[in-house]
């Protein structure tokens, strides 16, 4: 096997070369394979798995009744009915409705007190209380509608009953007189579910942590071994460094390509996530998305000195890249130093301009300022990728350099 | 072995392990550079953690006062901030596209007139629910300031009739809801999301970190050396090995603490003891789950990656973001292998009222319970280091 690189070859055998050997170096690596396997495809499954119930329903609420009427009945009923919550029990007082709240049996309580149907008879505003743990906001948002929900259904049908506190004379000219129609609509997202919110931004963002991961693991074991010195064969020219990013960068993207038909082809489909995006446009912004994402990768292998080292640098920020895309969080709400970090990873404008495309349905020319951000980090990036890659050659050769194993395994 | 033999190679690995720490940038930067970048950011990122002065559009068609009032009813709202006034809805539609605002109003055309003549009159609202965190909030402050408004025209009516304005809202909103938002009145996101996720980022570090150093030995061939060193007793080989991580993660997390709670004002209702206790047992029932998944199979290029997807599972199945029990069962019960998910169980009764050990007495076995899972895998480290078996694997 001929493993010295040819410094008389012209450019394109070298990047041939390159990638071939890059290729080798992929499938020849059990952990590599690991993470391509268990990130893309256990992962996109899992997680879609994880989210697909989407939504909370039937929720158990606590039902403290001290009115005990016809009226509070008909409420409790109307609580149980909607669609997010149902009456766990109707705890016969507050402080075991407070028990079962401690012990998490039920996300809220709805008091109804003791004057609840009294103030309806006699014309008086009756009011009921609610209380909503807040140990996830969704839990609180599904109590809220719940009640808003069954309030409006019990005005509805007792206001015909109010009109005897109205002046006679008048009753006529009030009832008549419409009120204005409220009507709200959701804009995309039509199922409201979490899920189909949450899970396309998590798409692109195993996208991105994966494959930096591996590019991590390959450049990592490259300077961990040694076997970088290989690349300085063919001299340390910008041109020849540009070669090894561009070649490097051709197997990442191929690969890629492949998983991204997977991630954000197929997952939508099967699991009915939003998918109202054109095929064309997701194709175009997948191309600077993984180049800018493995040109991001490779100018960090400044700081990958072993295979495993990577990982720990990596990892740990997956929910960090969602909140900084700004799906999660509206960006105009954050500091400014991190809606400045939305411009510095790729996975940021990335994540928001894909969904953006498959969620909302955008053009290219409604993406246009995270699909310009994504190619300047494309150029930036390509120049401090063959940059990190002279520095890490370099240093190779360096006497003192990257032998941490041969240090330790002295002492 | 005597009790002084004991100790004296709990101290050499101590010191071998001190010495492999400070031989490498990487050991300070994982272990303390990351986790305070992981405090300052989720300390942070929420702003004030009010979703206030949201970007929102009005698209008036009617251009009258009744629709100017309107207008500024809904820029009075602290949620909002009406930063676009358009000509027509379609620009409007085009700017929720492009992400530039997250909601708007329409405002018809002659709906002054409608209105005042006694005809049915709509204002429409619209909010963007790909973004649903910010929609849900659009809505709820669209539904606030516009459904009192909707009753305007009968108000109007009945007052001009001498029917007092009090009673005309009886009759119209016979049953109304108070609600209370337990523990956080404001809705607010950094008193929600900060302190949890700090935790679900950190656990990711504590858990690769143990891997790295367990797996470190067996990758560069020095595990004959550590174990030599602690006489051939792993127990006292991996205790000694990892406690200056302990000390440095569990110092990290009162800091975390002392941040979110003490810098931050977020609410608590514990005192310092339950609060950096059970932070410090959390972060040694990480590690010792670092230590069992590595024992299983103690390849670390391998193990290291699974261990990178366990960590991330945290951020989903501690259930803060989507509650646990209403994910799918096996899901459900999965996350009560992971110890964050316990962490979070207990740290949200510590915060949100501290009902007392008696309700999470549970959690905090199980937390132990980690530790216990741990020990029964260390003989099997032992002969995977004496056996050599796994240096090789790639």
């Amino acid at each position: 096997m001929k493993t010295s690189d040819n410094t008389h070859r012209g450019p394109l055998a070298d990047i041939a070369a390159i990638v071939a050997r890059e290729w080798r170096t992929i499938a020849t690596s059990y952990a590599i394979l690991l993470v391509l396997i268990g990130g893309i495809f256990v992962y996109g499954l899992l997680y879609n798995y994880m989210y697909a119930p989407n939504l909370i329903r039937n929720a158990p609420v606590a039902v403290v009744d001290m009115s005990q009427s016809a009226l509070s009945r008909e409420y409790a009923r109307l609580i149980d009915a909607a669609p997010q919550t149902s009456v766990y029990t109707a705890a016969p007082g507050f402080p075991q409705a407070k028990e079962l709240m401690k012990k998490g049996e039920v996300i809220g309580i709805v008091y109804i007190p003791d004057d609840f149907e009294e103030r309806v008879g006699r014309g008086d505003e009756s009011v009921f209380v609610m209380y909503g743990s807040t140990d996830a906001f969704l839990f609180y948002l599904a109590m809220q509608e719940a009640s808003a929900g069954a309030m409006l259904e019990l005005d509805a049908r007792h206001r015909p009953e109010m009109v005897v506190f109205l002046p006679q004379d008048d009753v006529q000219a009030i009832t008549q007189t419409p009120a204005i129609t409220v009507a709200g609509t959701a804009l995309y997202n039509h199922t409201e579910g979490y899920g189909s919110y949450l899970i396309p931004a998590v798409l692109m963002v195993i996208i991105f942590q994966t494959l930096l991961m591996v590019i991590g693991m390959i450049s990592g074991d490259e300077r961990g071994s040694g076997s970088i010195r290989r690349f300085a064969a063919g001299g340390l020219s910008l041109g020849r460094l540009a070669r090894i990013v561009a070649g490097k960068t051709f197997v990442y993207v191929m690969l890629y390509a492949l998983f991204a038909v997977f991630l954000l082809g197929l997952m939508p489909v099967v699991f009915n996530l939003p998918d109202i995006g054109h095929a064309y446009e997701i194709a175009m912004l997948m191309i600077p998305y993984l180049v800018a994402t493995s040109f991001f990768g490779l100018a960090a292998s400044v700081f990958f000195t072993d295979s495993e080292a990577p990982l720990l640098m990596i990892a740990f920020f997956s929910v960090g890249l969602i909140f900084l895309s700004g799906v999660s969080y509206p960006l105009e709400l954050m500091p400014w130093y991190w809606q400045a970090a939305h411009y510095v990873f790729p996975a940021a404008p990335g994540t928001l301009a894909f969904v953006k495309i498959n969620s909302m349905g955008a053009s290219m020319a409604d993406i246009r300022p995270e699909y310009v951000t994504l190619w300047v980090q494309c150029a930036v990036y390509f120049v401090l990728a063959c940059l990190a890659y002279r520095h890490n050659i370099r240093r190779a050769f360096r006497p003192d350099s990257g032998h941490e194993q041969k240090k330790s395994s002295a002492r | 072995m005597s009790d002084t033999q004991r100790h004296s190679a709990f101290g050499a690995v101590l010191r071998r392990e001190w010495r492999r720490m400070t031989s490498r940038p990487l050991y300070l930067g994982v272990c303390v550079a990351l986790p305070l970048f992981c405090v300052f950011f989720m300390a942070t990122i929420f702003g004030s953690g009010q979703m206030e002065r949201i970007p929102i559009g009005v698209v008036d068609l009617d251009w009258t006062a009744t629709s100017r009032d309107i207008t500024r009813t809904v820029s009075a709202v602290p949620t909002f901030a009406v930063t676009e006034h358009y000509a027509d809805q379609q620009s409007a539609r085009q700017a929720v596209q492009q992400k530039k605002i997250y909601g708007y109003l329409v405002i018809p055309q002659n709906f002054e007139t409608d209105v005042l003549g006694g005809r049915q009159a709509t204002l429409s609202y619209y909010y963007h629910y790909a973004l649903l965190s910010v929609g849900s909030e659009v809505r709820g402050a669209f539904e606030t300031v516009l459904r009192p408004l909707a009753m305007g025209p009968i108000v109007t009516e009945a007052v001009a009739l001498g029917v007092s304005e009090n009673a005309v809202e009886n009759f119209l909103v016979p049953v109304t809801a108070q609600s209370h938002p337990l523990y956080n009145p404001d809705l607010d996101y950094s008193v929600y999301l900060s302190n949890p996720f700090f935790f679900i980022l950190f656990q990711v570090i504590i858990l690769l970190v143990t891997v790295y150093a367990v797996g470190s030995e067996i990758k560069f061939r020095t595990g004959d050396a550590w174990l030599a060193a602690a006489r051939g007793n792993i127990l006292t080989a991996v205790a000694a090995k990892l406690l200056p991580y302990t000390v440095i993660f569990i110092l990290i997390g009162i800091f975390g603490n002392y941040v979110m709670f003490g810098v931050m004002h977020i609410p608590f209702s514990c005192g310092f003891w339950p609060l950096n206790l059970t932070t410090a047992l959390f972060v040694v029932a990480t590690q010792a789950l670092g230590v069992f998944l590595f024992s299983i199979f103690p390849a670390i290029s391998i193990i290291i990656s699974i261990v990178s997807m366990v960590g991330s599972l945290g951020a989903t199945l501690s259930g803060v973001t989507f509650p646990a029990p209403f994910m799918f069962g096996p899901v459900y019960y999965a996350s009560f292998l992971f110890p964050v998910r316990h962490f979070v169980e207990i740290n949200q009764n510590l915060l949100y009222g501290d009902y007392g050990f008696a309700y999470t007495w549970q959690n905090v076995a199980a937390l132990f319970a980690f530790l216990a899972v741990a020990l029964l895998l260390l003989p099997r480290l032992k002969r995977a280091i004496l056996s050599h078996r796994y240096e090789n694997i790639r």
